[in-house]
């Protein structure tokens, strides 16, 4: 992007959504000035086409000046970013064991594993997954030093995997800890030798396995890889709001958690991600214990397999049947996954509250906003106050592929007004003991003053729209916590478009064992969100 | 006056996601498990029926000590074969076959039969069973690529229809039209006068009729929609099959869409019906149903038809009309519409995500 570009288009291709957006110079400052998502299937040149055309026609003076012509399309600009399915990755250890760590550091990198082990599987089982074309690489390790029952096996281990990568040279081998040993085994392959990786164990390093991880995250990114991107979007995001920022992406083949956070008191800005397989929105071959997750949240009476059914179908054409039901069982997918996130990146901890939580992905993009708010606050549940906002345009991504810091810092400093959609502030104390009141709320804001009380298991929604600030005055009987332990909190809080959530429920969220009486709950707290929703 | 482009009131189709009717040329791929022996060549042409593998059934480990001077590479089958190596000098096994009794001592005769997997410690393992089974090529090509272990790649004559999956594997067999394209055939309508034949069966089947049909013969059904109880059920019954003693004769469901009832689109069906009386074959990899009949009129598409894929009016067909911009439809969602006209009515904005148009 030359400095004196004025328009540039920043696209995302996904693994089941394109989107296209223009960004252009108005008014003194970068602004997102149109953005199209739409299945991946689509033409990416028709959407181009298409976004100029709608904003030649809503903003012609704009559009004449920014040169949005028939040949914009081929002299803007174009920031691209790309996602793809996790690659598969066999893990093989001598034991079981020693397989488990191993197989959690290549799922905590991205990559869906498929662990075994020789105590467990036979050679001609494991020859046959290696030998899959879907496997594109293999780990093989052991612990550090090696166990006992590890010693005897690793030349067999060694000695299976340099056959198997005689046999697919396109296979990358990792060779983890002492199975490092084994590398000579591969120089005997020729050609194969470039392919081979050697790393450090899976208890290597603080924490434990990092390095190893980040070894095999490495290998599963590209040039134009958009969750990195993202992660570097969020992280200079977090430096120019100033702000403690979580991002939630859930995609058709991965979920991604980046939390950032900019620097204080000479401590330098830091930034870490986790992109996990299993928290998408949809595998390919829905099982039953998705079917049970999804189970938990829905607020349709859908018996087992007829959710199958659906999610398969959802598995096929993640965009397709986004209307009516439709929308309201996504949406419950995607309360599945995102706590399939939240629990699969524990060990990504936030060094203290998010002040902001942005969630992406295409599973957010049909739902309203306030609905999406409430989605968000059923699975994260934490204690504290927090914004939430989504990324609507899905342009954190693309604009994370700006490799000048400075010219991304100044970019996403003018547009995240934009490209953030705010969808409420959310307060979420714990501790609340059961009864008729815990306390009391004033909410003082611009048309006045709002009073209620804090009844816990409650949901209370306060009109609260987007531009607005408040101040929310919480006095509660007892001590709880909300952020900090204390019984009087004063918090600033921004509107958006579900408003202010004040949500008293259980700190985890506790539902009804009952199907129908949890379906008639969440359907309960859905529908004061979800205009259109109703039984 | 802004630079913008105008978009036309018919354009926009191309944002629709696009299915096509037939794809060529195809390479159609076999799975191979290691042991599995490749009965083709690279460049060797094939045709229906022509034996491509030998897949072993229950195949399991065995150790092998060859001698220490032959060159083995992981992959080659045991006993050697003619044209092997030492890994210096003359061919361990010359070209005729005989075998060097000095060096092939260690393999007595009645031996393991196999793959060599990987050595350890002098010795190798093997991948070997008691039993093969010959798989048969479903359809004429060229053997592009065989990598044992791995796959075999045919690069098929004719032409692909795809579809969502294919279960059960490859089969082959002359096409039958046994109900309409929202019909449903009961487990009575298949008798032994379908032997031999690939039916298509509607937009739904129930697992009985399909294990009535494999019963009765049929080499494989096309249906519009499978649910998912009926694939486990599929699933079970092929382990049954499979772990049969004696070998059971290739039969495959081909699903064109998805899990939900749906009736088969009218351009497919009006292949199947042109196609009907001629032999077709069900593929796995990639799913779909290989057609190759040069002399039968295919089915003319306008390029304006498009196809409800999913939503209350899922299996429709109709004309696009154009593009309807952001609509808000059930449940308060507001996504990008097009207009189409179904069947003479109206035009109605449906979600674009819901639609497909052929290509």
């Amino acid at each position: 992007m030359s400095n004196d570009q004025r328009a540039f288009f920043a696209l995302e291709q996904g693994t089941a959504t394109r989107s296209a957006s223009i960004v252009g110079w108005a008014a003194g400052r970068w602004r997102l000035l149109g953005t199209l998502a739409m299945p991946v299937s689509a033409d990416p040149e028709a959407m181009i086409d298409l976004l100029l055309a709608r904003f030649g026609a809503a903003s012609p003076d704009l559009a004449d000046h920014l040169g949005a012509d028939a040949r914009a399309s081929d002299r803007w600009a174009r920031l691209s970013v790309r996602t793809q399915r996790p690659g598969r990755i066999a893990v093989l250890a001598a034991t079981e064991r020693a397989v488990a760590p191993l197989a959690a550091i290549a799922e905590a990198a991205g990559w869906r594993a498929e662990p075994m082990a020789l105590d467990v599987d036979d050679p001609l089982a494991i020859t046959r997954v290696l030998l899959q074309p879907d496997v594109v690489a293999v780990l093989a390790g052991a612990g550090e030093p090696p166990a006992a029952d590890e010693r005897g096996s690793l030349n067999d281990l060694g000695a299976i995997v340099a056959a198997a990568a005689t046999r697919r040279r396109e296979l990358t081998v990792v060779l983890a800890g002492p199975m490092s040993e084994q590398v000579p085994r591969f120089d005997a392959t020729g050609d194969g030798r470039g392919d081979v990786v050697l790393a450090s164990s899976a208890t290597t390093g603080d924490p434990g396995g990092e390095p190893l991880r980040v070894v095999l995250e490495g290998m599963g990114a590209t040039e134009d890889d958009g969750r990195r991107a993202f992660e570097r979007a969020v992280a200079t995001l977090a430096e120019v709001m100033d702000r403690r920022i979580e991002a939630l992406d859930v995609g058709w083949a991965a979920g991604t958690r980046v939390v950032a956070e900019p620097a204080v008191a000479g401590e330098a800005s830091a930034s870490r991600r986790r992109t996990i397989a299993d928290a998408c929105f949809v595998p390919a071959a829905p099982d039953d214990s998705l079917i049970d997750r999804v189970l938990e949240w829905s607020t349709q009476p859908l018996d087992r397999h007829r959710l199958r059914d659906r999610l398969y179908e959802l598995a096929l054409a993640p965009w397709a049947d986004t209307a009516g039901e439709g929308a309201i069982l996504r949406l419950a997918v995607g309360r599945a996954a995102l706590a399939a996130l939240l629990e699969a990146t524990t060990d990504l901890p936030a060094a203290s509250e998010p002040d902001l939580v942005v969630v992406s992905g295409g599973v957010w993009s049909v739902a309203p906003g306030p609905a999406v708010a409430l989605a968000v606050s059923d699975v994260l549940r934490r204690p504290g106050s927090r914004q939430l906002a989504h990324d609507h345009a899905r342009l954190l991504a693309p604009l994370g592929a700006i490799e000048d810091e400075t010219e991304r810092r100044r970019v996403l400093l003018d547009v995240s007004r934009d490209i953030l959609v705010p969808l409420g502030a959310v307060v979420m104390p714990q501790g609340l003991r059961p009864g008729r009141t815990a306390g009391q709320l004033v909410v003082h804001g611009a048309s006045g003053a709002i009073e209620l009380d804090l009844v816990p298991g409650s949901l209370e929604l306060i009109d609260l729209p987007p531009g607005e600030t408040a101040v929310a005055e919480l006095r509660f009987r007892e001590t709880v916590r909300l952020g900090a332990r204390g019984r009087r909190f004063a918090v600033e809080l921004a509107g958006g478009l579900g408003g202010l959530l004040i949500d008293l429920r259980d700190i985890p969220l506790r539902l009804p064992e009952r199907a129908e009486r949890r379906r008639e709950l969440l359907g309960a707290w859905q529908e004061a969100l979800w205009a259109g929703v109703g039984s | 006056m802004g630079g913008g482009r105008l978009v036309t009131a018919a354009a926009g189709i191309e944002l629709l996601g696009a299915r096509p009717l037939l794809v060529s040329p195809v390479d159609v791929t076999v799975r191979l498990s290691p042991g599995d022996r490749p009965l083709v060549a690279v460049g060797e042409s094939v045709a229906p029926g022509t034996p491509l593998v030998e897949r072993l059934r229950d195949a399991h480990v065995a150790i092998v000590e060859p001698p220490g001077d032959v060159a083995l590479r992981p992959g080659d089958r045991w006993p050697l074969e003619a044209g092997h190596h030492a890994i210096e000098g003359e061919p361990l096994v010359g070209a005729g076959g005989a075998r060097p009794a000095r060096r092939m001592a260690r393999h007595k005769a009645g031996g393991p039969v196999g793959e060599l997997l990987f050595e350890s410690g002098g010795r190798w393992r093997l991948a070997t069973a008691e039993h093969a089974d010959p798989l048969e090529s479903p359809v004429a090509g060229i053997v592009r690529e065989v990598r044992p272990g791995v796959a075999l790649t045919i690069r098929a004559s004719g032409s692909v229809l795809p579809a969502t999956s294919a279960l059960g594997g490859t089969s082959r067999g002359r096409l039958e039209l046994a109900a309409g394209a929202d019909g449903e055939v009961r487990p009575s309508g298949v008798d032994v006068g379908s032997s031999g034949a690939i039916l298509v069966v509607g937009s739904r089947v129930d697992a009985e009729t399909i294990t009535r049909a494999r019963a009765m013969g049929v080499r494989g059904l096309i249906v519009g929609g499978l649910a998912g109880k009926e694939r486990r059920d599929f699933a079970a019954s092929e382990r049954r099959q499979r772990a049969a003693i004696h070998r059971v004769p290739p039969f495959a469901v081909l699903v064109i869409d998805g899990a939900v009832r749906r009736p088969i689109a009218e351009p497919i069906m009006a292949l199947l019906g042109a196609m009907a009386g001629h032999d077709v074959a069900i593929v796995d990899d990639p799913p779909g149903l290989v057609v190759d009949a040069p002399e039968v009129v295919l089915p003319v598409i306008p390029p304006d038809a498009i196809r409800v894929r999913n939503g209350p009016l899922a299996g429709r067909s109709g004309t696009w009309c154009g593009l309807a911009g952001i609509r808000r439809f059930a449940a308060g969602t507001h996504l990008e519409a097009g207009l189409v006209r179904l069947d003479g009515e109206p035009p109605v904005a449906l979600p674009l995500a819901d639609l497909e148009r052929w290509s």
